[in-house]
């Protein structure tokens, strides 16, 4: 099961770098696209905890967890910023 | 009954039960996630494809309802993962387990918190940015 979950983790990650791209060719924007690869990391990660739990992936999961709140706060931050700066107009600015 | 060799639920059968119900409950989650997962790669697949949209609609929009439903996957999926970390604890026999366990149920409700606030927050820009859409479309929004 474990090696099945590794797989499906993999299927999702390249799924994620996929809607990445098409997401920034649609959008034409940094912020929300990086949210977006974190996410789907983030989802990786969770199936990956899910097989056999060993030290190794609890700190890889963590840590992609931990980046991922970093990333989404700060760019929430800024894109409120921006937002603040063109008069409330736009959810977000271009990077 | 000095020479009882069967119990009523010897601790092995518990092992076993529990062991694979915890499978069944983690492998329920990854699959909530997996499919979250298909669900959103699709969608943003289509909205790439789909190069015309209306002339008012804001493509982060769209945007952001599919990562709202995305994040909405993921946690229902660590909900489920949660219930099989509480099920472990049931059986678990070292304190290095004890230790993982821990650590786990940790992260996956941290995670689960900030999850949720982060879908509440994106549920309020998204209506937010649809009201302002259709008061902008008919009417000057109060």
């Amino acid at each position: 099961m474990t090696a099945l979950l590794g797989q499906a983790a993999l299927w999702v990650a390249a799924f994620g770098l996929i809607s990445a791209v098409c997401a920034a060719i649609h959008l034409r924007q940094v912020q929300p696209v990086v949210a977006l690869l974190a996410d789907f990391l983030l989802a990786a990660g969770l199936i990956r905890l899910a097989g056999e739990p060993s030290w190794d992936s609890l700190a890889l999961a963590a840590s992609t967890g931990a980046v991922r709140l970093l990333l989404g706060a700060a760019l929430r931050h800024r894109a409120s910023g921006i937002g603040a700066r063109r008069g409330g107009g736009g959810g977000g600015g271009s990077g | 009954m000095s020479g009882m060799d069967w119990d009523l639920l010897p601790e092995s059968a518990l092992h076993r039960a529990v062991d694979l119900t915890v499978r069944l409950v983690e492998f329920g989650g990854a699959a909530v996630i997996f499919i979250g997962a298909v669900w959103a790669f699709v969608q943003f697949l289509l909205l790439g494809v789909r190069r015309r949209r209306p002339r008012n609609a804001r493509p982060i929009a769209g945007f952001n309802r599919i990562r709202l439903s995305l994040g909405r996957f993921l946690a229902l999926g660590l909900e489920f993962q949660l219930a099989g970390d509480v099920l472990r604890t049931a059986i678990a026999p070292s304190f290095d387990q004890i230790g993982q366990l821990a650590a786990i149920a940790a992260i996956r409700t941290g995670l689960n918190f900030f999850l949720g606030r982060e879908i509440e927050a994106e549920r309020r820009e998204v209506e937010r940015l649809s009201a302002h859409d259709r008061g902008g479309a008919t009417a000057p929004a109060p």
